[in-house]
Order: structure tokens, then sequence, then C-alpha cells
């Protein structure tokens, strides 16, 4: 019988992990570009004619309105119709503290697909003033 | 009187060859890992649309337990964007990419933070997402 000769295997062993160090350093990552003003930029730009999308935990709101995420793009569609103009395709962002990172990509990806672009606006920390006691 | 010297052999035995070649390769597979973040626990969102992400010298990924890393290595909140925008240095354009790996359950008040501080750094954004099959 022909056997391998036995001082070969630490060569055959250190070529295996080669092989499988390569293919697992080879596997590209996918993902999806986002542009997203610098924030120093965004306040100068915001203005009261900005669509407004709010996110909680399993809805989406546009300006005030719950619509389910199947109506999203026709609904911006229709309010790009006749904007051109990159400034006034602002979306402003506002997110609940509590809505999972799942929501947000699915609903952003709507709202670039429709041509919309995306700025955030971070929940607030309001302050609740007590009424002094006496 | 002269003594003779015994002259030593002092050779490197071929056979530990393939053993020498094992550990060095364990060291800088274990060296390497300290950079990358491959060994922490985070499962992507989805999308509709991906790209490939391409290279990049930046990486921040929110794990299932709501912490930053950047490049492989824990790191707090309030530093996050002056570390992205020491890692990217003077890096031109097309070369400031930063990959966010984000755990898809992650709330906004962890995510939207670190878009943030990419944004503020300069950085082009790439989230790392999953292509939807569904």
């Amino acid at each position: 019988m022909a056997e391998p000769p036995s001082s070969a295997t630490g060569d055959i062993a250190f070529n295996l992990i080669v092989f499988f160090l390569v293919c697992a350093s080879v596997q590209p990552d996918s993902g999806r570009k986002q542009t997203i003003p610098r924030s120093d930029k965004t306040e100068e730009q915001e203005t009261s004619d900005n669509i407004e999308v709010q996110l909680t935990r399993t809805s989406a709101m546009i300006n005030g309105n719950v619509i389910r995420l199947s109506d999203f793009k026709p609904y911006l569609d229709r309010a790009f119709a006749n904007k051109t103009r990159p400034e006034d395709r602002i979306v402003v962002v506002k997110s609940k503290t509590d809505t999972p990172y799942h929501h947000w990509i699915k609903v952003t990806e709507l709202i670039e697909q429709a041509g919309g672009v995306i700025t955030i606006q971070r929940e607030e920390e309001q302050q609740v003033m007590l009424p002094a006691e006496g | 009187m002269k003594m003779k010297r015994k002259k030593s052999n002092a050779e490197v035995p071929s056979m530990a060859m393939g053993d020498i070649a094992f550990n060095l390769l364990i060291f800088f597979v274990i060296l390497a890992r300290a950079q990358d973040d491959s060994h922490l626990q985070w499962q992507p969102a989805e999308a509709i649309e991906v790209e490939s992400a391409g290279a990049s010298k930046v990486s921040v990924l929110i794990d299932n337990e709501n912490k930053y890393y950047v490049n492989g290595q824990q790191t707090g909140e309030a530093n996050l964007a002056q570390r992205i925008e020491g890692l990217l240095g003077e890096a031109g354009a097309g070369e400031r990419t930063v990959l966010l790996k984000v755990h898809r359950e992650v709330p906004a008040m962890y995510f939207e933070p670190v878009i943030e501080a990419i944004s503020e750094a300069g950085g082009d954004l790439v989230h790392i997402v999953e292509q939807d099959r569904s």
C-alpha cells in the first residue's frame, strides 16, 4: 500500500489551514450606502416644509399620519413629485428611543428609494417640571 | 599543548519546519483577530437592495448587548467620533468608508449616536445588512 510519508503530515495540515483561512477572509460584506448630511449643515437646512417621518417600535408615521410600509413609497413619490432639488427632498427621521434597527433600516430604505434625503433628529430628553410644594 | 575544539553541528532539524510554520501561523492569526470583529455576537438586519461594501479602514459594531466596538476594540459612546476621525485621518474621498454593523434588535438610542458620529467624522456610511429574501 502507498501511504503518504508521515513526515509530510505537518505540511498537509499547514496547507489545509492556509486554504480555510483564505476561504474565510474572502467572504465580502454586503451592505447599503447611506449619505447623511453632516449635522452642522443639517440645522441650517431644516425648514418647516420638510417631510417628517416618525418611527416607533412597530409603526411609521409621515407628518403625523400612520402609514403602512406598503404605502410608504407611493406616498413619498407623490410628495416629491414637483421637487427636483435635493434640499427640497429632505426627510427628517425622528425615532422613538426603542425603535429597533431592522425597522429603521426598512423605513429609511423606502425613503431613499423614493429619492428622499435623510436627516436624523434624535429624540430630545424632555424635562418635566413639577410644581413646587407649599 | 594545543586543545582541539570540538565542533558541534547546531542546525534546526528539518523535521521541525512544519511545526515552526504552524506556530508562526497561529501567532499571526491571533494577532489579526484582535483587530477584527468576527468573534462578536450580532445578527444583521435585512434590506432589499444590497451591494458589495468594498474595502474600509474603519468598522463600527454594536453587538447584541448594545456595546460599541471600533475595529474590534470596545469603546465608549463619548469618544466614537474622535476615534473614527483619528482612524480615517487625511484619507481622501472614496477612502473614507465606515462599515456600520448593528445587531438587528438594537434600539435607536444606541445606533443613532453612531450614525451621527460617522457623519461628524466625515465618513462614508455603509450599513452592513443581509439581502431580504422574503
